[in-house]
């Protein structure tokens, strides 16, 4: 079983960077309720990917269609700014826009994978493919967490004021417009760059099931990002783990981890209340 | 007394919607005054042009140099969701003077313990947000506002949905805060018949129209009547004003129709 894993280590180390920016992420994703915010910039980083893959397949803009990251940047940071400056204006409720975004994005990532002449089956681009993962793959990936990690712990004050208390922190002076648009930004990067590897399924769960679980098992910011973290490690490391040996599809190992991993949370904080 | 916010000629609105215009009045030091109002009428647009969130559309709002304001939000604005203890939430109201990316030291915490103490619940700084009571959760937002040792004490509905007893406590408290520490003290809501018998002037937001005065000039039958458009009693029970509308009141006309 061992060997298996180390087999795929790279794959693994891959995870883990993917798991540790979304669950610090996912903090302040499911605790400012945008948990479908996420969800949509997933989709529109997916249909980014699958426009340049169809685009590839019709030789067209192969500048920038032999880089699907360039597309799915442009879509999910389109999604951003969209968001970040509050997604909605008129009569339509926020939600029906996170909703209508997040249905057309998916839609569309599908009809033009399914016309692409890569042969990318539409499952692996729902789960992603994280065993594909390469040394260099996990390179990119730490060279775009570890400066979204490195904002977040600087600015953690100021991110948790504008998310707490927007109004008030308008009265001291804060430009809310700017922090929540670089909160969005942090969030879209990871996005835009996790779902190559990791796919929607994966993404979405690593943004809310360790949150979910930091906030059931402690009472402090700071127990919650502990927690939200370990869980979202100790989850791809199982799942993993449990995938490679048994033949398990790695991302729904991950989750389904995850997902036991919120349930242990939901009981001891059950039992605390007893 | 020097004026500390002075609006002159000031319409006020958002984009081409006008809200309020030709506003022209001065909140002086050591004023108490309370902002009256029906909700949509107008009274948040004010506060936060006097807040400094919201440019006039013409006129002018002008601030005293260096002023600071200690804003209470209502509290269903704030998020309890939050995993925070009462003393975290009061240190925020020091966040600016902190400075960008530096996070809260010793001398912070100190002074977020004595604002505490200084509304009545040091006891409650290590509880959780969400576990505290109405009244509890405004006193918290009141400590944060004072932490930030500000002129001005701009409240925003501070007893939206408290029972009788909280209101009475938290507007008590304002009203100590005024006397024993001289603050300024700038109180909105929808509840004509509480603010009155606490404050010192009347701002009255109604039907567009905007008036001000001492709480004698503002709390006469011709007054109300004329703003709100309907008679209404202004009866005297042991020194409590209270405003009543006359149950055969029908609606009068506005002052210019």
């Amino acid at each position: 079983m061992l060997d298996a894993v180390l087999l795929f280590r790279e794959a693994l180390y891959g995870a883990l960077v993917i798991g540790l920016a979304c669950s610090v992420l996912g903090v302040y994703v499911v605790l400012r309720r945008i948990v479908f915010v996420g969800a949509a910039l997933a989709e529109l980083s997916s249909a980014g990917i699958a426009l340049a893959l169809w685009l590839a397949g019709r030789g067209w803009m192969l500048g920038i269609a032999t880089h699907p990251i360039a597309l799915a940047l442009i879509l999910t940071i389109a999604g951003v700014l969209f968001f970040g400056a509050g997604g909605s204006r008129g009569r339509i409720p926020p939600d029906a826009t996170i909703g209508v975004t997040y249905a057309v994005a998916a839609a569309i990532g599908i009809i033009l994978i399914s016309k692409a002449k890569t042969g990318e089956a539409h499952d692996i681009f729902l789960q992603g493919n994280i065993l594909g993962i390469t040394r260099g793959d996990t390179l990119v990936l730490l060279a775009v967490a570890v400066p979204v990690l490195l904002i977040h712990a600087v600015f953690y004050k100021e991110f948790l004021f504008i998310s707490f208390d927007r109004e008030t922190a308008r009265t001291l002076g804060y430009r809310i417009n700017f922090w929540n648009l670089l909160l969005y930004l942090t969030l879209g990067l990871v996005i835009a760059f996790a779902m190559q590897f990791a796919g929607v399924m994966l993404v979405f769960n690593f943004l809310v099931l360790p949150a979910v679980t930091g906030l059931l098992l402690s009472r402090s910011m700071a127990g919650t990002f502990f927690w939200s973290i370990l869980s979202a490690l100790v989850a791809a490391v199982i799942g993993f783990s449990l995938s490679v040996p048994f033949d398990l599809p790695s991302g729904p190992a991950i989750i389904a981890v995850s997902g036991v991993l919120a349930l242990l949370a939901f009981l001891v904080r059950l039992a605390q209340r007893r | 007394m020097a004026n500390l916010v002075s609006f002159d000629h000031a319409t006020l609105g958002y984009g081409r919607r006008v809200i309020l215009s030709d506003l022209t009045f001065t909140i002086p030091e050591g004023d108490f005054l309370g902002m009256v109002g029906p909700n949509g009428a107008g009274k948040t647009t004010i506060l936060r042009a006097i807040l400094r969130t919201l440019i006039p559309l013409s006129g002018s709002v002008t601030h005293a140099p260096g002023i600071r304001f200690g804003y209470v939000p209502q509290r269903d604005q704030v998020d309890y969701n939050f995993p925070l203890n009462v003393i975290d939430v009061v240190m925020m109201g020091r966040y600016d003077r902190i400075g960008l990316g530096r996070r809260p030291g010793a001398v912070d915490r100190k002074l977020a313990c004595a604002s505490l103490d200084h509304v009545g619940i040091l006891d409650l700084a290590d509880q959780p947000l969400s576990a505290l009571s109405g009244g509890q959760k405004q006193r918290t937002l009141i400590a944060r506002a004072l932490v930030g040792q500000p002129n001005v004490l701009v409240l925003d509905e501070p007893t939206n949905g408290m029972d009788l007893v909280s209101t009475t406590q938290i507007l008590g408290l304002v009203r100590e805060l005024h006397e024993r520490d001289q603050l300024t003290v700038l109180m909105v809501s929808h509840a004509l018949n509480e603010v009155a018998n606490y404050v010192e002037r009347i701002a009255l937001v109604v039907n567009g129209g905007f008036r001000i005065g001492t709480v004698d000039e503002i709390m006469s039958e011709s007054v109300l009547s004329e703003m709100y458009r309907i008679p209404v009693d202004v009866d005297n029970i042991n020194g409590h004003r209270v405003v009543v509308a006359r149950r055969d009141g029908q609606t009068l006309p506005a002052p210019n129709a």
